[in-house]
Formats: structure tokens, C-alpha cells, sequence
């Protein structure tokens, strides 16, 4: 028999499962005073909602043995899209609906046999606000979000945001059979690539200018603007930065304008983020999302708009580490009795504790006496011991 | 702090000599004695780590170092997710189909199908052999793979040829090429967004220290 959990899930111990429930319940506080409401969608969906119209690998859903095509949800974005567009449609929009629950995504190990990634995680979606309203909304509740979780200047938060209509916009000068090419060059980091596509030399230099294109705001609107003429996507996500640069600065979080910048699924037709600290030794990257209004318009949804945003919760609790280990207040009084007979009158005991709202766990065997009960309420990590004799 | 993961073996002289160019000097890693395998560079604004040849691109994949020096022929034989950044021109080598000289075999489509072909870049293989639309047998080896054939083992090697020496010793003749292959300089995409100038500075010190990428191959 295997003791071990299948290859790539983990087993969590209490403290592990009371830091997240604690982090997702910060996130959550500040979701409802947003204005949003919670929903369950399921952990398994059809492949063809998983995929999202292509954007997702296939090779990264977790297939199920079933009748019909079916996988584990790698993200949560296209199943709550589907749901806004369909049992929901009739709901007056904006719809603000926030989720949290465990993610599934396959990849290949180094042994060559298939793993399967599990990830808690906790977000929120805005749909039907295709205007850049709701991008300033997200990037707003992002930043109240980071503050409800703790972080602090020595994590070095910062919010690396990227725009697929802008980029699209700048490509527009490239041929259109090396867009492609030339777009994942720039959203791959890839020089070489860039250096060996089929253009001309005038192309090639405004691209490779482009790929260093990234940094403060102001001075990458600026260049933007120089590039593009003065279209409105620039201008909307001018308008958009303005709204949060100040709460920005406040609270710390470094914003980076990257237009070549593209996060791991391709869900996004819009604004992209990423929210990424210092970790110990590497970025750790604990927030991502975006705008997704093909995704909507794919299940039918009117308008067709979205934006979302979620949380890895794993990560930001290893990231705060100590700062969110439990406090010692939350420790239970353990009930110990002398003798068989006073088993009734121990669990009577507990009731009476529960009834005054205090933590109390029975001792299952009978205890001799008062100086072991309390020894073992230590040992234990009990906060104190109560001891039944006859 | 940049971290630097270089490559032991052929490819460490010449890195360390490009980014002494650059302005980062890990000669402490060239010396026989030395037995660290993370040395601060003499400035001490960086530091170098001394790993596998196919160690680097993990390495930086996974964040722990920035940049990396390795040969294109690791990269894609291991496909991980890191940004290459310069071609940094030494380390000229091929990635080649290679077959005993005696078998009469002119090119790699002249192979049986369903023949047996040993290598120790079995991704790099089967990819070209899927091109050629040619159903082989894989065998990994890591090592001496000029065996499979002297022995019978295999009909044909993939490996890669710097010289062709060891080939003509072994009675062994290249006779397709998969890529040529030169050292690249690699880095972590995302610690690469989040520069704020030291990283891409340093990079465009790398590139400018080099003679073009212009690899005179054997």
C-alpha cells in the first residue's frame, strides 16, 4: 500500500491549514467590504471550459477517466465565467463574485512520469464593466488586498502590469505573418529570436527597443505614447495608473509598465498583472490576473467583459512566514479524569467550557493524577489541564 | 545581488574570461585548488555558482540564479522556461546523426525504420527523427555513446561533434546535422521584468565584451 500522497499533491498539518484559512479569511473581509459575494464553482468542469478556447495546454488540465471529456480546474476564471454567463446571466451587472478553493495542474516530473500541482487559491472577478472602471477596480482592491495581507516593505511587493491590446497595438507595424512569432518572442524574453526573425531592419530595431521597454509608469506611457499617436487604450490605461499610484506609493508596492509582459495563460485580452515579492532566495510571484472579455463573450455572456484577479495562498503564507504563525491564545485547556467512572462528568466538564466559549479537548484515558495531567497538557501544547477526582 | 550559474568543464574558461570582460571577475573559480562552488566575484557585488552543464538552466529557472552561461544544445534538450539572451559565440559544437563508417548509411533518412538510435539528448532526437517522419527506437545513454554502434547495440548515435576526432577513432561518421550548438547567456524572464537596470546592464556588458557571434566551426 502507498503511504506517500499521489506524486505532487501535498498533505498540510493543522498549522499549515490554520495560516491559510486565515489568510483567505483577511482576503475575504476585504472582498465583502468591496462589494463582492461568494461562490463555489466546481473543482471539475468539461475540458472544452477548462481550455478556454486554447488558452490553456491541454497537457496542463488534469484529465478524469469519464464518459464525457472532463478535467480538474486548472484556474478559476473559466468556470466562473461560464457560471456569470449562463445560471447567472439574468443577475444585474457589474457582477462581483469572489471564489477560493484548491487548483489542479499536471506537468511532467524530472522522473518523466506525470505529476499533479495542487494550489490554493482565492480571487475575485468583476464582469460586465468593459470599460477601464473595473481595471482600476481590480488594481484598487489588489492593493487593499496586499495591505489586509500584511505585507511590508522588506517583501519588496511589486505589481509588474502588462497590457495585451497595447502590445497588439505595437505590433501592428510587423508583417502580419511574423506577428506571431514576434509576439512570443517579446512576451518569451527572447533576443535571439527576436535577432532571427525574417524583417527589416527598421522592424527589427523598433522591436528590440521594445523589449527593454519596461519600468516606472510615467516615463512608459510616455514612450507609449510617442510610439502609438494618442489612442485611447494608452490614455485608458493612463487614467487607470493615475487612480493607483498614490495607494501605490502609501503602501509600498513598486508598480513596473511592462507592454511585453504576459502572464503563463493566455486567458487575457487586456490589462495583465503580477504581484511579486522577495522571497529568500527568488521572486515569488503571489498574485496574477487580468482582463479576459473574449473569454465571457466565448460562453455567451453580454456584455462581454471581465476582469479578475487571484491570490496563491501557499505562497504568501510561506512568504510571511512567522508573521502568521497562530497565536499561542488558541491553545485548548485539556480535561483529564482520575478514574473510569468520572468519564461522564469530564465530558460534562467540556461541555461546560464549550458553552463559555473556551477551547477544551478531553483526555480519552483515564489520568492518576493532577502532576501528570499536567505534564502531559504540555506535552500536548495545551494552554492548562483540569483534573477530575473522585 | 546577481548570482551567476557558469557551467564546469569546456565552457567555464571562457565564461569566466566574458564577464571578467564585463566588469565581474570569478577567476577564483578557475583555480585547481579551489573546491567552493559559490565564489563572491572580486568586486563582491556578485556571485558565481559552479554547477552542471545541464544544472544551469534549473538553476535560473528557478530564480536562484539570475544569469547563466551554457550551450544551446543543453537548452533544448531540457526546454526550460528561461529567457536566452546572447549568443556568446564560443563552444562551437554540433549536434549530429553519426553511424559506423562501414554501413553505408548516407543520410539520416537512409536509416531502417524502427532502427535503434542511442544518445544522451533523447528529447533533441526524437524531435528530429519525428521531422524526418523516421519511427526509431531511443536508447539513453550518458555517456560514450560511440559504443551503441561498435557493439551493435544501436545503428546510429545522436551526440554532439566538436572536432569529429572521437568519431574518426571510433570508426564512426557524421552524416546529418541536427543544430550547431554555442554557449548562450540565459536568464530568469521574470528577475529579468523586474530589473530596475543592474541586471540588463550587466547583459549588454556581456554582449559587448564578445567578438560577434560568429563561431568558426570545426
Amino acid at each position: 500500500m502507498a503511504l506517500q500522497p499521489a506524486a505532487g499533491a501535498r498533505d498540510l498539518n493543522p498549522l499549515e491549514v490554520d495560516g491559510n484559512r486565515r489568510l483567505r479569511e483577511r482576503l475575504a473581509a476585504v472582498y465583502r467590504l468591496w462589494g463582492y459575494q461568494e461562490v463555489a464553482p466546481p473543482s471539475i468542469e468539461r475540458l472544452d471550459t477548462l481550455e478556454a478556447g486554447g488558452a490553456i495546454d491541454d497537457r496542463e488540465v488534469v484529465r478524469l477517466v469519464s464518459d464525457e471529456p472532463l478535467g480538474l480546474r486548472p484556474e478559476m476564471t473559466a468556470s466562473i465565467a461560464r457560471a456569470a454567463s449562463t445560471r447567472l446571466a439574468g443577475r444585474p451587472r457589474p457582477l462581483r463574485l469572489w471564489a477560493n478553493g484548491t487548483t489542479f495542474r499536471s506537468f511532467i516530473g524530472d522522473a518523466g512520469s506525470q505529476r499533479v500541482q495542487e494550489q490554493l487559491q482565492s480571487g475575485v472577478e468583476l464582469l460586465g464593466v468593459a470599460s477601464a472602471a473595473a481595471d482600476a477596480e481590480l488594481l484598487r482592491l489588489l492593493l487593499a488586498c496586499t495591505e489586509a495581507l500584511g505585507l511590508e516593505a522588506h517583501h519588496q511587493p511589486r505589481l509588474l502590469l502588462g497590457h495585451h491590446g497595447v502590445l497588439s497595438a505595437l505590433l501592428e507595424r510587423v508583417p502580419c505573418a511574423q506577428r506571431t512569432a514576434a509576439r512570443q518572442a517579446l512576451t518569451g524574453f527572447d533576443p535571439l529570436a527576436l535577432e532571427a526573425l525574417p524583417l527589416e531592419a527598421a522592424d527589427r530595431q523598433a522591436l528590440q527597443q521594445l523589449m527593454r521597454l519596461r519600468g516606472e509608469p510615467t516615463a512608459v506611457l510616455y514612450q507609449l505614447e510617442q510610439l502609438l499617436g494618442p489612442v485611447g487604450l494608452v490614455q485608458d490605461l493612463g487614467a487607470v495608473l493615475s487612480c493607483l499610484a498614490p495607494t501605490a506609493e502609501r503602501l509600498g508596492v513598486a508598480v513596473q509598465l511592462d507592454p511585453s509582459f504576459q502572464p503563463h495563460f493566455d486567458l487575457y485580452d487586456g490589462l495583465v498583472l503580477k504581484l511579486v515579492c522577495r522571497g529568500d532566495a527568488a521572486p515569488v510571484e503571489i498574485a496574477s490576473g487580468g482582463r479576459y472579455d473574449a473569454l465571457v463573450g466565448r460562453f455567451g455572456g453580454r456584455p462581454a467583459a471581465g476582469v479578475g484577479f487571484s491570490f496563491q495562498i501557499e505562497e504568501v503564507r510561506e512568504l510571511l512566514g512567522a508573521d502568521s504563525e497562530p497565536h499561542r491564545s488558541s491553545a485548548p485547556v485539556l480535561v483529564a479524569y482520575g478514574e473510569p467512572a468520572l468519564l461522564g462528568a469530564a465530558l460534562d466538564q467540556l461541555q461546560q467550557l464549550h458553552g463559555e466559549g473556551q477551547m477544551a479537548e478531553l483526555l480519552s484515558e483515564p489520568c492518576p493524577s493532577q502532576v501528570e495531567a499536567e505534564a502531559l497538557a504540555a506535552e500536548r501544547g495545551a494552554s492548562s489541564s483540569l483534573w477530575l477526582a473522585a | 545581488m546577481i548570482t551567476v550559474a557558469l557551467a564546469k568543464g569546456a565552457l567555464l574558461k571562457h565564461s569566466v574570461r566574458r564577464f571578467a570582460a564585463a566588469g565581474l571577475d570569478f577567476s577564483a573559480l578557475l583555480d585547481a585548488d579551489n573546491r567552493q562552488l559559490r565564489v563572491p566575484s572580486a568586486c563582491g557585488r556578485a556571485s558565481g555558482l559552479l554547477v552542471r552543464n545541464a544544472d544551469v538552466p534549473v538553476y535560473v529557472a528557478y530564480g536562484q540564479a539570475q544569469l547563466g552561461v551554457v550551450g544551446y544544445d543543453v537548452l533544448q534538450e531540457h526546454q526550460l522556461p528561461v529567457a536566452q539572451l546572447v549568443d556568446l559565440g564560443f563552444g562551437g559544437c554540433r549536434m549530429a546523426v553519426a553511424v559506423k563508417a562501414s554501413s553505408g548509411y548516407r543520410q539520416a533518412a537512409d536509416l531502417p525504420p524502427h532502427c535503434r538510435v542511442a544518445s544522451k539528448f533523447t528529447r533533441c532526437a526524437e524531435a528530429f527523427f519525428a521531422d524526418l517522419d523516421l519511427p526509431v527506437e531511443l536508447i539513453h545513454l550518458t555517456g560514450s555513446v560511440e559504443l551503441g554502434p561498435m557493439t551493435g547495440m544501436s545503428e546510429a548515435i545522436v551526440d554532439l561533434v566538436a572536432t569529429g576526432r572521437t568519431l574518426k577513432e571510433n570508426g564512426l561518421v557524421a552524416i546529418d546535422d541536427l543544430f550547431n550548438s554555442t554557449a548562450r547567456l540565459i536568464g530568469h524572464p521574470l528577475a529579468l521584468r523586474l530589473d530596475e537596470g543592474a541586471l540588463q546592464a550587466l547583459v549588454d556588458r556581456v554582449a559587448a565584451a564578445g567578438s560577434p557571434p560568429a563561431a568558426p566551426l570545426p
